[in-house]
């Protein structure tokens, strides 16, 4: 099956434009994060800590032009944070979905192709790993990670990648072990198998190309859940760096967002609301378009 | 059935037994220990604090620290001897072991006993399976008929709006409309309680919503996907030329064949509910056993961690077990392809 081929036909609907525009500005926003965002994400004017958005004149303190969405307790800008935000959230979609895929795909295709006991017990460890909690399995991945890695900008992303990755690649291997069942019996398995095709060409050549559309809608669903998570272990507060309980986020991410707005809920509830709202429209991008594909590739 | 149910209960012990270890081996890899003070403000770094090294020792013996990893395992999962000499029995026997944050209290004491007066209702456990069952009532008891509503009419305008409509609701991730929620309801709005007591049906309503979106957005789309299905099919057809009545179509062929799709696919609905139950649970402060969780893994409360992790896969695997049975209950052609043993 092409798995480009709905494209076409998916263009047709609203939702699908919806989706593209909204991934579009989302991505050019992560892009030109150095370029449009009004100040410095990590600046702490304490001077100006804790000011509402500029469009609020009536409490003591009024709004200044100059911090449209107003500033932290430490004074930075909560604007310039949202877009390096963004930034946070599409470089951990890139290297904690890929990693997840990478690993469902192989194992998914391993599993499947072999069968038997293999096959069996994958299934069982499989079955393991979905009864567990996912999130506080991520979290202690996280847990577990943070202190081994020398502290850097980069360390607290790449626990995060590996949490999600560890809980997440299960439901891949799933899907994609299920379709080859079917795809197994049928004649070109057969005649690549009887003219002596390694199984590792098999895999690649003739089972890959035909469960691609599930990893690509996979993928697409996916996008949104590590950012989701980002934010979720933000407000909880184990943060993608720092410490636990009180301790201050040293990427500027989305969850980092979350973890100081909500202390600061009747203050500046715009802490809390605007990377909702972006949470919340980049998930509604992802998987209105993934269903869209998925409704595409059932019709062909 | 018999067969079918003994290698089932053999595969759900294998499955927690499975967990039981990872979780164990997980937790334990974690740096630190309940006492040490890594974390700046957590209770553990206030007794961290004024704990010395025989203080030290003297808990990691009492709680069974001290011991190897592998004979802390079976300690915690089978028994071990006491001080005394005596026996006593670990998970096994349902005992799941003394918890270290909350000195004195037993992990079952805490997630099972109400406070002072109160009834099992009023306990960890009873507020978390009562939010659940409000949410999996209100997600099953708007979704199949909304979904039935609109699959029998698939055409119609009210039905595509339905259809957008759910979309737009899968997509919605819970966590931000829980907080959405709250940001609005109560923080502006004031229409409900910040902190509730959680004692009037009131409180309950927006939590058992947020939790309920996503489950019944998706029991409706599978039942209307599968409604239009069945409705094409041509035993449909025959049931409304040998002249039934609309409300037999609809109740005896309809719904009954379309049901077996929406319980399967209710199941694994369900199980990402509990999922959601940690996070809503901990936006709403809600005092279910979700908040213990999560306190219990950031303060290296392994007792406390393994119980939790028990009783959620318990009931991860117990949904799913139901499920099986009663999808094969429903559709003969299961049972069949079983008893062939096709796969």
């Amino acid at each position: 099956m092409n798995a480009l081929l709905p494209w076409k036909r998916i263009l047709r609907r609203r939702a699908v434009w919806f989706s593209l525009l909204v991934m579009a500005v989302l991505g050019s926003v992560a892009v030109l994060a150095p370029w449009i965002s009004p100040h410095d994400p990590y600046r702490q004017e304490i001077a100006q800590h804790g000011l509402p958005p500029s469009w609020v004149h009536e409490t003591g303190r009024p709004g200044v032009a100059e911090y449209p969405l107003g500033t932290d307790r430490f004074g930075r800008d909560i604007l310039s944070r949202l877009i390096y935000g963004t930034r946070t959230a599409f470089f951990l979609a890139l290297a904690g979905v890929s990693l997840a895929a990478l690993i469902g795909t192989v194992v998914g295709l391993i599993t499947g192709y072999a069968g038997g006991r293999l096959d069996a017990s994958a299934v069982l460890f499989m079955d393991m790993i979905q009864s567990l909690p996912g999130i506080m399995f991520a979290v202690i991945i996280v847990l577990i990670l943070r202190t081994r890695l020398t502290p850097s900008w980069l360390h607290g992303m790449v626990t995060l990648v590996v949490g999600f990755a560890a809980v997440s690649w299960v439901s891949l291997a799933r899907l994609i072990r299920i379709n080859l069942l079917q795809i197994k019996s049928q004649l070109f398995v057969e005649a690549a198998i009887s003219i002596g095709a390694a199984p590792r060409r098999i895999m690649l050549r003739h089972l890959l190309p035909n469960v691609s559309h599930v990893v690509l809608v996979w993928i697409i669903n996916a996008i949104p859940a590590i950012i989701l998570l980002e934010a979720v272990l933000g407000y909880i507060g184990v943060g993608v760096t720092g410490a636990v309980d009180g301790g201050e986020f040293t990427v500027v991410s989305w969850g980092g967002m979350f973890f100081s707005g909500r202390s600061a809920l009747s203050s500046n509830p715009l802490m809390l609301i605007t990377p909702s709202l972006c949470l919340l429209l980049m998930s509604m991008s992802f998987i209105l378009l993934a269903d869209a594909l998925e409704g595409a590739y059932r019709q062909q | 059935m018999l067969p079918f149910l003994l290698t089932r209960l053999l595969r759900v012990v294998t499955v927690l037994v499975g967990v039981a270890l990872i979780m164990f081996l997980l937790m334990h890899a974690i740096p630190g220990n309940p006492w040490s003070s890594d974390y700046s403000s957590s209770p553990r770094a206030m007794i961290g604090l004024s704990m010395d090294k025989s203080t030290q020792r003297e808990l990691d013996r009492r709680f069974g620290l001290d011991l190897p990893l592998w004979r802390q395992f079976t300690r915690y999962a089978i028994g071990d001897f006491a001080e005394d000499g005596s026996f006593f029995c670990g998970a096994v026997c349902g005992n799941l072991g003394p918890s270290i944050q909350q000195r004195g209290r037993s992990v079952s004491e805490i997630l099972f006993e109400p406070p002072e007066g109160k009834t099992f209702l009023q306990s960890r456990f009873g507020y978390s399976i009562r939010l659940i069952l409000f949410a999996s009532l209100i997600a099953v008891g708007l979704g199949i008929p909304l979904g039935l509503l609109s699959g029998m009419q698939p055409y119609s305008m009210s039905s595509r709006i339905t259809s957008v409509g759910l979309a737009a609701l899968i997509s919605i991730p819970n966590f931000v409309l829980g907080l959405l929620a709250i940001i609005v309801l109560a923080s502006w709005l004031s229409i409900i309680k910040v902190l509730p007591d959680w004692d009037s049906a009131g409180d309950w309503i927006v939590p058992a919503l947020v939790l309920a979106v996503l489950p019944m957005a998706t029991i409706a789309r599978v039942t209307r996907a599968s409604v239009i299905n069945v409705l094409n099919a041509d035993y449909v057809r025959t049931a409304r030329a040998k002249g039934l009545a609309e409300s037999r179509v609809v109740l005896d062929h309809v719904l009954r064949n379309a049901l077996l799709p929406i319980i399967t696919f209710t199941g694994p609905t369900l199980v990402e509910m509990f999922a959601a139950l940690l996070i809503i649970e901990s936006i709403y402060s809600f005092p279910g056993f979700g908040r213990e969780y999560w306190s219990a893994v950031l303060n290296l409360d392994y007792p406390m961690i393994m119980g939790l992790t028990l009783i959620y896969a318990t009931a991860v695997v117990v949904v799913n077990v139901v499920i099986e049975v009663v999808s094969e209950i429903l559709d003969p052609r299961i049972r069949m392809a079983r008893r062939q043993g096709l796969p």
